[in-house]
């Protein structure tokens, strides 16, 4: 045989190894009905938020937020370790988020937040107006990037969460909310870890219940009246009850 | 016997590298208790194997007197099909086909796309007789625009623990990022030094018409030399793709000047025929130091291309200073 035959051949055969090994054939159907919902189907970033809002984030301010007047008191104290213990951000960097609770009485409405006087003495803002940014979507850490295709995706999920709390949590608190009145919330709220200011905190709010002195209806009045107008029997309020 | 600045000048223009690179870290260590740090010791020298591998193939480019400005857009290329057929293969609907590419099938489309598209620079240049400077650029934008056809601009993540093995695992306690490098230098050292592939690369450098007149065949090496800075450029695609576990659109934007930053610090003429991959190797460090250093400094990051541009500067005045002594 041939020098270069021989050459050729061998060269043919790992060829062939290396292609055998690096393809594979399916039928598409077959495919796209094994990866369900993900295959070829566009991410529904709504749904997502929906379901995510509903069955995590809500739950979650419930059982986990950080009490605010604890975290407030820990990041004068050590704010490293403050961080590292309340703080969650799906990046690198030096802005993080935390899922926070609290109570008091509210002292201002302005035209973009409401000030609330904690009992300890700090005071905070319930943002009213500018709702932005990806707080909502990672101040739990229930939400993991491997989760998403592509950052569009992830960055579409707190569109739409910001959406949910810009229509639906915000616009029946400002109509209830009254000076003087007093508010329990449970929210979220971006600092950066580099440029710590305490001063004017503002919470985005998750969910919130006034109490006595809000406009009128009096305890619990808001909850009910959100529940009666937005939700069918056995589905979760936007408002804590 | 009397000792002057001059009789050290060999000495310095030697290890005119090292000794920059020994100032720096000095420099730095005592300006941050973090930089002398086996972290980040590791850090950088993670960070610095892409540039290594891309500078790789740019020292045996601009050893041949020519420039690609193409690597970091082959590098997002390349990134991005890997990524790409990885993470979604080729959907055929019109006969109902799916085509799965395994791990080292989408390694190996990524590889190939990167040599060739580093094949068809030398094509070009050889064929057409254009600057290298030229055709290379066109190449930048040609590659840059496949790369956002191929990703539709989004980043194409989720590509798995066997493949992000690549860019964030470690054997025998070292970074497999700084292994590849390694082995990537260790054989484009010996290239150079002791093959003839390696001789007429400097020797085109040297004098094109020269090493015509001697019988080598300046296009078949032009294109082998683009070729291969292709193929290294798609070893870094590689390495940041399966490192941020994600193939970014704009994925190595500006590798290419600090690829060549890497290559005229560590020594290499940018006229051709002068310096060696190891220089080439202390510049990436230097660089990659540099970066470091200005980050763990606080620098603002605005203020860290204006230092870099300057050292650049620096360096290559110090080379013409050097050409004209010799």
């Amino acid at each position: 045989m041939p020098k270069n035959t021989l050459k050729y051949a061998i060269l043919l055969v790992l060829l062939g190894v290396v292609a055998y090994n690096s393809v594979y054939f399916k039928k598409l159907d077959e495919v796209n009905a094994t990866s369900g919902a993900n295959a070829g189907s566009k991410f529904d970033a709504a749904a997502y938020a929906n379901t995510f809002w509903t069955t995590k984030l809500l739950p979650a301010g419930a059982s986990s937020a950080t009490e605010l007047s604890t975290l407030i008191s820990s990041l004068k104290t050590d704010r490293e370790k403050a961080f590292d213990t309340y703080s969650h951000a799906l990046g690198i960097g030096n802005i993080r988020y935390f899922l926070v609770k609290g109570e008091g009485q509210i002292t201002a409405i302005g035209d973009n937040d409401v000030t609330v006087a904690l009992p300890d003495g700090e005071s905070v803002n319930l943002a009213t107006e500018y709702i932005f940014g990806n707080a909502a979507r990672d101040a739990s850490g229930l939400i993991k990037i491997t989760e998403f295709d592509n950052t569009m995706d992830l960055n579409n999920v707190s569109t739409e969460l910001n959406t949910i709390i810009r229509n639906k949590v915000i616009p029946l608190f400002k109509a209830s909310t009254k000076t003087g009145s007093t508010v329990k919330f449970v929210g979220v709220i971006e600092l950066n870890k580099a440029h710590l200011r305490l001063e004017n905190l503002e919470v985005i709010l998750i969910s919130v219940e006034l109490g006595a002195g809000s406009k009128g209806q009096g305890e619990k009045s808001l909850t009910s009246r959100i529940q009666s107008k937005h939700y069918a029997p056995g589905t979760r309020p936007y408002i804590l009850c | 016997m009397q000792l002057t600045l001059n009789s050290y000048r060999p000495f310095i223009t030697k290890f005119q590298s090292l000794i920059a690179l020994f100032i720096l870290c000095l420099g730095i260590s005592l300006m941050s208790d973090k930089f002398m740090t086996v972290a980040n010791f590791w850090n950088v020298l993670r960070q610095i194997s892409v540039n290594v591998c891309i500078s790789t193939g740019m020292t045996l480019v601009v050893l041949t007197a020519g420039i690609d400005l193409s690597v970091g857009s082959v590098l997002a290329l390349s990134g991005a099909i890997t990524a790409g057929l990885l993470r979604n293969g080729i959907q055929l609907p019109s006969s109902n086909l799916y085509i799965g590419f395994t791990l080292l099938g989408a390694t190996l489309a990524g590889l190939l796309t990167g040599s060739g598209l580093g094949w068809f620079n030398g094509w070009a240049i050889t064929r057409f007789k254009l600057p290298p400077f030229v055709a290379t650029l066109a190449m930048l934008t040609i590659a840059r625009g496949l790369t956002m056809l191929w990703t539709e601009g989004f980043p194409i993540t989720g590509l798995g623990d066997s493949f992000t093995f690549l860019g964030t695992g470690w054997f025998l306690g070292i970074p497999l990022p700084v292994w590849l490098s390694g082995i990537i230098v260790a054989i484009a050292v010996l290239v150079t030094n002791k093959t003839r592939l390696g001789r007429y690369i400097y020797a085109i450098g040297g004098s094109e018409s020269a090493a015509r007149l001697s019988g080598v065949n300046i296009n078949k090496i032009k294109i082998a030399v683009y070729t291969i800075a292709g193929a290294l450029a798609a070893v870094g695609g590689l390495l940041v793709t399966s490192r941020l576990d994600s193939a970014q659109p704009n994925a190595g934007t500006s590798y290419e000047l600090d690829s060549i930053a890497a290559v005229v610090i560590g020594g290499t003429s940018l006229s051709g025929g002068r310096g060696s991959i190891l220089g080439t190797v202390q510049g990436a460090i230097i660089i990659g130091v540099l970066n470091n250093g200005l980050v763990l400094l606080n620098v603002s990051p605005f203020w860290q291309q204006v230092v870099k541009g300057f050292v650049i500067l620096l360096a290559v005045i110090i080379d013409k200073s050097n050409s004209k002594a010799d």
